[in-house]
């Protein structure tokens, strides 16, 4: 069982890796859009358009900044308060490998969340960044109550 | 395992950054160019508004390039400093 999950681990590390990698990528690219459109704005004489942008190169830094500092504390303190293990047995190793993937699983799913709203932000949509904030809680939420339900699952099917 | 696709789409990003790159330069010139016309035509019949006008757009603009070109660079540097090992 400790190699499936350390297997599994090991993708959703490499997947982690590759997402924020790219959205490291996506979020320059985003920030030279927004730049292009102030310069262009303001050869236009569109001061809306430029504060528009300006405003959206800021969100862009600070989103890039929440998504690389904000996401793995948060990841962190949540999994330092998750049970790894509340049983024996094999129960006590679905635990562990459930407590595991859970966490792995909710971390990549914020991450992607990120991700999706700097994308938008980098092909000029909107940033739907609430809609990343509403993501990230309901993974949080989702580890929170999960976190609730494996020890409770021991004790009902393998306490020693 | 996700280096591959990793890789394609740095390439890709590489692609669209360096389009961006030049379609910024070819805005900042032509802006520069529309400027500097309405800075001469401005000294042409004396509007003297007109000109400082066309003055200050061409130092914005330059600032927005250098802007674009020396700050953009640097915090991506800073971002890929505080790029994170998965915390789990």
């Amino acid at each position: 069982m400790s190699g499936i999950t350390s297997l599994l681990l090991s993708f959703l590390r490499e997947a982690w890796i590759a997402l924020a990698g790219a959205f490291l990528a996506f979020a320059m690219l985003a920030a030279i859009a927004q730049v292009l459109r102030v310069s262009s704005a303001s050869v236009l004489g569109a001061n809306l358009w430029v504060w528009q942008a300006v405003s959206a190169l800021v969100s862009i830094i600070v989103l890039g900044l929440f998504a690389f500092l904000g996401i793995p504390e948060i990841m962190r303190s949540v999994q330092s308060s998750f049970p790894t293990a509340g049983g024996c047995g094999p129960i006590g190793e679905l635990g562990t490998l459930a407590s595991a993937l859970i966490g792995g699983l909710a971390a990549l799913r914020m991450l992607k969340a990120m991700f999706a709203s700097m994308f938008s932000a980098s092909i000029g949509g909107s940033s739907t960044f609430a809609n990343a904030l509403i993501e990230c809680g309901e993974a949080i939420f989702g580890m929170i109550l999960a976190s609730a339900a494996v020890p409770l699952a021991a004790y009902f099917l393998g306490t020693c | 395992m996700f280096d591959a696709i990793m890789e394609q789409i740095l390439v890709i990003a590489r692609d669209a950054w360096a389009f961006m790159a030049g379609l910024l330069i070819v805005v900042a010139l032509l802006g520069g160019l529309y400027y500097i016309l309405q800075g001469t035509a401005g000294a042409a019949f004396g509007a003297s508004r007109m000109t400082s006008t066309a003055i200050i757009g061409v130092i914005g603009l330059v600032i927005v390039v250098l802007f674009a070109f020396l700050f953009l660079p640097q915090i991506a540097e800073m971002l890929k400093s505080f790029q994170p090992k998965p915390p789990f």
